[in-house]
């Protein structure tokens, strides 16, 4: 097989990143023996990571794993998107690693707390964690801003380089989602397009119809008249070249603009 | 050569026979309407044909089957692209072919077969892909009303003073819109915001 090229990247002789981390190597990873390249001095600083998940198990987990590594540390730890942000604008550390629990729900759910990661913290790289998140709800994750996915069901050794390599801001997909990279540029493309075609107005319509109500109680929950809706309806059916409904929001769900069903 | 190669391969698989073999585009797009057979074996590398035609005309010809992409690209973007059509295998020249039954009895039973390495350059490749929609995304958003109509009339060719005609505005108001517009696109001539617009899927050149 020919080598592929990877753009940015130093030549593997290397042991650090340019950020002073080690570079994640193979099935070596978890071993302590002391390698040549660990003879070197030590990284100057461990490379932080946040990690925010609505289950307790699993941050228990992930910090097990991440405080066997030497090179690594868990900064903070929180179980609700609002709690992320605050812990986040504790932590005094220019690059940490936020990872993402796509099952974070409610008003700041995991696409609220990525996109605010975004908006304050830019330098900081994300990474989503689900739970056999299809295709489109991993589409979501990336469009909104999320560096990676992985599934949570990987082998843990593959997790600790899949942080390592956010970190440098090399996208990483994990778990099945691997395989369905097409499917997932479609859904991204899609929402592109819904974004580019749709007002921000419409795309509210459009979320809040694709809950199965009546033009009335969408108009009553906006707090809009139901003349506004239907003409908003109308509207998003034209732009999006659909003739009902169920086509709008269906092509709304394979984009990850609204979620049909539970998605962890 | 790749014919002599998958002839070997489906011989050695009991249950798997070719049933056409073509050498150009116009005729794998026949064979696929007409017979459509379970999997198609696509050198993506043929002589008249860009490989992402070969494998668009077939999807866009409703041809649904299981698809093994053969190429002698290896780089991100070139497995990215093949991905998007589709493809359940992806191998790479010349090294590939020798897991050619292989991949072609694991696509039957509907896995997908990629070498890690082609897999890991798709995936940054979708990075970069996602990075692109997202600020996209956000340049549009950033857009008002006014200035997307206008980018639609410099699109059209027209000059300032029948862009304010058209909007019943007048032409310095226009250029006023204009230079804020260029601001956010961050371009300098009506061509660049033009081109700009369109690599952002704002406009479509026609």
């Amino acid at each position: 097989m020919a080598p592929i090229v990877r753009q940015g990247r130093q030549s593997p002789m290397t042991a650090t990143d340019r950020w002073g981390y080690p570079r994640a190597t193979g099935p070596d990873l978890m071993s302590r023996r002391p390698t040549p390249e660990a003879a070197a001095p030590a990284p100057r600083r461990k490379l932080g990571v946040v990690l925010v998940d609505p289950l307790p198990v699993v941050r228990a987990g992930v910090a097990l794993l991440i405080d066997e590594r030497a090179d690594m540390e868990v900064l903070a730890e929180a179980g609700d998107g609002l709690d992320g942000i605050e812990q986040l604008a504790k932590v005094r550390r220019s690059r940490v690693v936020v990872l993402v629990g796509l099952g974070l729900e409610g008003d700041h759910d995991a696409s609220w707390l990525i996109r605010t990661v975004r908006e304050r913290f830019p330098e900081h790289a994300l990474l989503a964690m689900g739970a056999n998140a299809d295709p489109s709800t991993v589409s979501h994750a990336l469009f909104v801003g999320a560096d990676g996915y992985v599934d949570k069901n990987c082998d843990p050794t593959e997790f600790l380089v899949a942080i390592q390599k956010v970190a440098v801001r090399e996208m990483v997909l994990l778990g099945p989602a691997a395989a369905a990279v097409g499917e997932i540029a479609d859904g991204i493309e899609l929402r592109r397009d819904l974004d580019l075609r749709l007002t921000g107005r419409e795309r509210e319509v459009l979320a809040v119809a694709a809950e199965g109500l009546t033009a009335r109680q969408i108009a009553t929950r906006l707090g809009v008249r139901e003349r506004t809706v239907t003409t908003h309806l109308a509207r998003i059916y034209g732009k999006l070249g659909v003739g009902n409904r169920l086509a709008a929001v269906r092509m709304a769900a394979r984009s990850g603009l609204v979620t049909v069903g539970a998605n962890d | 050569m790749i014919l002599g190669v998958v002839r070997l391969a489906c011989d050695a698989l009991p249950d798997v026979e070719i049933v056409r073999e073509v050498d150009n585009a116009p005729d794998a797009f026949e064979a696929a309407t007409r017979i459509d057979p379970d999997i198609a074996v696509v050198d993506l590398d043929l002589a008249d044909t860009e490989g992402a035609d070969v494998l668009r005309g077939l999807r866009d010809r409703g041809f649904a089957g299981r698809i093994v992409a053969v190429s002698e690209r290896v780089d991100g973007q070139a497995v990215f692209e093949a991905m998007r059509f589709g493809v359940d295998a992806y191998l790479a020249k010349p090294d590939g072919l020798r897991r050619i039954g292989e991949a072609i009895r694991r696509v039957r039973e509907g896995e997908r077969v990629l070498d890690p390495a082609l897999e890991n350059a798709a995936v940054l490749e979708l990075g970069r892909f996602a990075r692109q929609a997202r600020e996209s995304s956000e340049m549009v958003s950033s857009l008002t009303r006014r200035e997307r109509e206008i980018l639609d009339l410099l699109a059209e060719g027209l000059t300032m003073k029948q862009i304010g005609r058209r909007l019943g505005i007048s032409p310095r108001t226009v250029e006023t819109h204009v230079a804020k517009l260029y601001r956010k696109l961050a371009v300098r001539t009506r061509v660049q915001a033009v081109a700009k617009a369109a690599s952002l899927g704002l406009i479509e050149l026609r």
